[in-house]
């Protein structure tokens, strides 16, 4: 069974949940929500899985690329994201018959749908990421051994960069230069797929997982409650509730990271943090780290707090979100913590460790 | 030095008379309509109370929520035209694309779009078209516009679009208010635009309440400046407000705490403010309120604003008492302002959270013999409920692990405990019923940057003292004296997910009031 079609309705629970997938990134999604509650006010966009599509329909996967201070000023166009995924078809030549989305945490998750309603096509419920990632590089398709190339840009007023070919290394350095060029920002359409190659290799059920989760925050919200109430609603695992004492902040691609007390238990708490949070230990034992999905929530307001939102003296609850991917051990080198600089203590839990509780599926 | 400091809140106008650190006087009037009245009243009164020689005031400062309430009720807002350069890009999302259709009736819904803004890095995004913009503004005319909203893409970076349409404006339309969003928000174009319309939408009713406080003052025998009170807690003289009306918006809270830390004496501290149906806490570090990490929505409209982090539960002192077999809870209900007919203590039939207060030995307020039936389980479970909320949210907002001094004001500040889970000790200053209007009276006066600089590494020094220039420029131009001025912050934040050196530099500065200065 499909899932329901995405209308106007959902896209508070679609924001909410892809914030909290964001891992503490993935960027803002409050722009994209307002794009897409005026998209989506037309006509409802079908949301099918990969499977569900006829094996060689062409699957474009749409988002944007730059940064979010750039997205906040200049806004993004949504006939920018329906270009962008035309002329990677048009590349492969085809035409796209679903849009794709390539990371279903934070911002992105939002934007696929925008360009899929501008598009007229249904959007896959699934993504290549599985939560939100800094590299174009580091998702379940490159895992697979499949390149991103074509890449395309589109910036405002139609300026157009395509990037034919190129290898996986090089694809995210042409796409920052290029995305400079453009102003900082710009709708990118990438890994054109058959439908029946995505639902080999892409992660499942994201978008329905997504607004699952959004659904339960946005009532947990209503609800209050205490920090287990929360982890429960969710179906997190709890993994400490405190106040930051102390806050380092990144320097460029070198790791920053933020100290708590947790108020119940008196245990002492590190998360480590880049764009994402990358890591939490408690006590010095590793709870999570990267790919498994951190979220960081205010616990008066119930809002997932980003990494470059947290501050000295305030509330969080650290939670362990379910995964909605289970990655291989040899993706480790490229999502876990070491791609992000990370030498965690020997002494830690497995960080590709085991799928709990997901509620999207595996692959 | 001999101030005065007027709070014209919805309900009361309170006044105080301070000299240096001692409160002289302080008395409360209620509010009328025309603003102006309650004051001429509150006046009158504090002169009978005091004796105080008009003619030795040096400065009035005065702080109002009349603005934020005629947005709120979307009265009294000048027909505005919102005009925005950013085309080709920023289509999708129009000015006023995101206000409640009522608000945007209540001002024409005159939305507008041109060519033009800038890049990040201040590279135009197409040129200044002025045959389309005097079009724009022909049709804005005709259609009813009489105050104008500019905002273009990446103003604090470049306010070029900006300043040269409202030159357009100035040579066009003579006299008419043009309200700039590089001059009034922050970065994030429809946040700032947001608070740019709704400056312009108040122009008018700035011009007015500006004018009218002026007479008053003068009217009074007070030959001294007139400021209003700003959402940081410092002050802009009152041909500055009649522009930027939206800068009183946070004032109420804000002078709130910033009276509760002048008259306990402490910089740092939690202030508990409790009226009659909420409680307000808050946080002040250094004697400044600690601003909300997210933006505010004020009336259904997204700004961006910095805004005192305010967490309000439904506590207040005439909060109804209910007590079932579930257990008792006070609030969220309340008698409100009818609270002196209605409380048991003022004879009236309702249990409210004053009524147990008294009955449990917390305040001498009415006649205590009215509520010496109340079954004395009751009234401890009550005050218990009051305890444990209060101090959940004390906790939440402090800032540290350690326990907090607690500032309690407000007229339903007799509902806290002498011992607060949470607070090292609780301070009930004398006068704490018009903190806010002593919040008003000890302003400072302060000027702020906030825009991205490319800054090259060998230049960072340079363009951090060009920005801090830039503040303590705009706190002299708001009445500060010069050489009083201090830089209190500085942030300088690289954007996130870009290469380059593009970094987001704010600056505050505050100095002391200036008087008898050229704008004085």
């Amino acid at each position: 069974m499909s899932p329901a079609p995405l209308t106007a309705a959902r896209v508070p629970a679609l924001a909410a949940g892809a914030t909290l997938l964001g891992s503490g990134g993935g960027g803002e999604v409050a722009t994209g929500a307002l794009l897409l509650s005026g998209e989506l006010a037309g006509a409802p966009v079908p949301l099918l899985p990969a499977a569900a599509l006829a094996p060689d329909t062409l699957v474009v996967h749409a988002g944007l690329v730059g940064a979010p201070d750039v997205l906040a000023e200049r806004l993004a166009d949504p006939d920018d994201f329906a270009d962008a995924v035309r002329t990677a078809a048009e590349v492969v030549g085809g035409s796209a018959g679903a849009v794709g989305v390539i990371e279903i945490g934070g911002l992105n998750a939002v934007v696929a749908a925008v360009a899929a309603a501008r598009l007229g096509l249904p959007l896959v419920d699934g993504d290549l990421m599985g939560r939100a990632f800094p590299r174009i590089d580091q998702t379940v398709a490159a895992v697979a051994g499949v390149d991103p190339a074509p890449l395309v840009l589109v910036g405002p007023g139609g300026n157009t960069v395509v990037v034919r070919q190129c290898s996986r290394r090089l694809a995210e350095r042409l796409l920052r230069a290029n995305v400079l060029a453009l102003g900082g920002a710009a709708a990118l359409a990438v890994h054109p797929l058959p439908a029946a190659r995505l639902a080999a290799i892409g992660v499942r059920g994201s978008v329905s997982a997504c607004l699952g989760l959004g659904d339960r925050l946005l009532t947990a919200r209503e609800a209050g409650g205490t920090p287990e109430g929360l982890a429960d609603a969710l179906g997190a695992e709890l993994l400490a509730a405190g106040r930051v004492e102390e806050l380092a902040p990144r320097q460029d691609l070198t790791p920053g990271w933020a100290t708590l007390t947790d108020g119940r238990t008196g245990a002492v708490v590190r998360v480590d943090l880049l764009d994402e949070y990358l890591a939490v230990t408690v006590d010095g034992v590793t709870r999570a780290a990267a790919p498994q999905i951190i979220a960081a929530v205010d616990p008066s307001g119930r809002r997932p707090l980003r990494a470059d939102q947290l501050r000295t003296g305030g509330h969080l609850i650290l939670l362990r979100l379910p995964s909605l991917h289970a990655w291989p051990a040899e993706a480790e080198p490229l999502v876990g913590p070491t791609a992000f600089g990370l030498d965690l203590a020997p002494s830690t839990v497995p960080v590709a460790g085991p799928v709990t509780g997901s509620p999207g599926g595996r692959s | 030095m001999l101030r005065l400091g007027i709070d014209v809140g919805g309900t009361n106008t309170d006044a105080v008379l301070i000299d240096g650190d001692r409160v002289l006087g302080a008395v409360k009037a209620s509010t009328t309509a025309d603003v102006t009245g309650g004051i001429v009243t509150a006046l009158g009164d504090l002169r009978q109370a005091t004796g105080f020689d008009p003619a030795a005031v040096q400065a009035v400062m005065i702080g109002t929520t009349h603005f934020i309430n005629a947005l709120v009720e979307g009265e009294r807002l000048a027909q505005t035209a919102a005009i925005r350069f950013g085309l080709p890009a920023t289509r999708a999302l129009p000015p006023l694309v995101d206000w409640p259709d009522r608000l945007v009736t209540a001002i024409g819904g005159h939305s507008h779009l041109c060519h033009g803004g800038h890049e990040y890095d201040g590279t135009p995004i197409a040129a200044f078209d002025e045959a389309e913009f005097r079009a724009v503004l022909d049709r804005a005319v005709a259609a009813g516009a009489t105050s104008f909203a500019l905002s273009s893409v990446f103003s604090p970076v470049n306010a070029e679009f900006e300043t040269r349409a409202a030159e357009i404006i100035a040579e066009q339309l003579p006299g008419a208010p043009v309200s700039l969003s590089h001059e009034i928000g922050r970065m994030g174009l429809l946040g700032r635009e947001n608070a740019t319309v709704v400056n312009a939408a108040l122009r008018g009713l700035a011009d007015q309440v500006a004018t009218g406080l002026l007479r008053t003052v003068a009217e009074a025998g007070i030959n001294a400046p007139v400021f209003l009170s700003q959402n940081d807690g410092t002050l802009m003289d009152v041909d500055y407000a009649r522009r930027y009306p939206v800068a009183t918006f946070a004032s109420g809270p804000t002078n709130s705490m910033r009276g509760a830390a002048f008259l306990s004496r402490l910089p740092s501290c939690a202030v508990v403010d409790i009226g009659g149906t909420t409680s307000d806490v808050g946080i002040l570090q250094q004697g400044f309120p600690r601003e909300a990490s997210t933006d505010v929505n004020v009336a259904g409209v997204q700004t961006n604003f910095r805004m005192p982090d305010v967490l309000s539960i439904g506590i207040g002192g005439g909060s109804h008492v209910l007590h079932q077999a579930s257990g008792t809870a006070v609030g969220p209900a309340s008698v409100g302002y009818r609270l002196a007919q209605e409380a048991l203590v003022f004879g009236g039939t309702r249990l409210t959270a004053t009524d147990v207060a008294v009955a449990g030995g917390r305040a001498e307020v009415g006649d205590a013999s009215l509520v010496a039936h109340l079954d004395r389980s009751v009234v401890d479970a009550a005050l218990r409920f009051v305890d444990d909320r209060l101090a959940e949210v004390v906790d939440r907002m402090r800032a540290s692990a350690e326990p907090v001094p607690v500032v309690a004001v407000g007229g339903g500040s007799i509902l806290v405990p002498e011992d607060l889970a949470g607070a090292s000790r609780v301070v009930r200053p004398d006068h704490f019923a018009v903190a806010n209007a002593i919040g008003a009276a000890i302003a400072q006066v302060g000027g702020e940057v906030d825009r991205v600089y490319s800054v090259v590494p060998q230049q960072r020094d340079t363009v951090l003292d060009e920005a801090r220039q830039e503040a303590v420029d705009r706190a002299v131009a708001a009445g500060a004296r010069p050489g009083s001025v201090e830089i209190v912050d500085i942030e300088e934040v690289p954007l996130a997910y870009l290469p380059g050196n593009a970094t987001r530099i704010r600056v505050k500065a505050v100095g002391e009031l200036s008087l008898g200065g050229p704008r004085a």
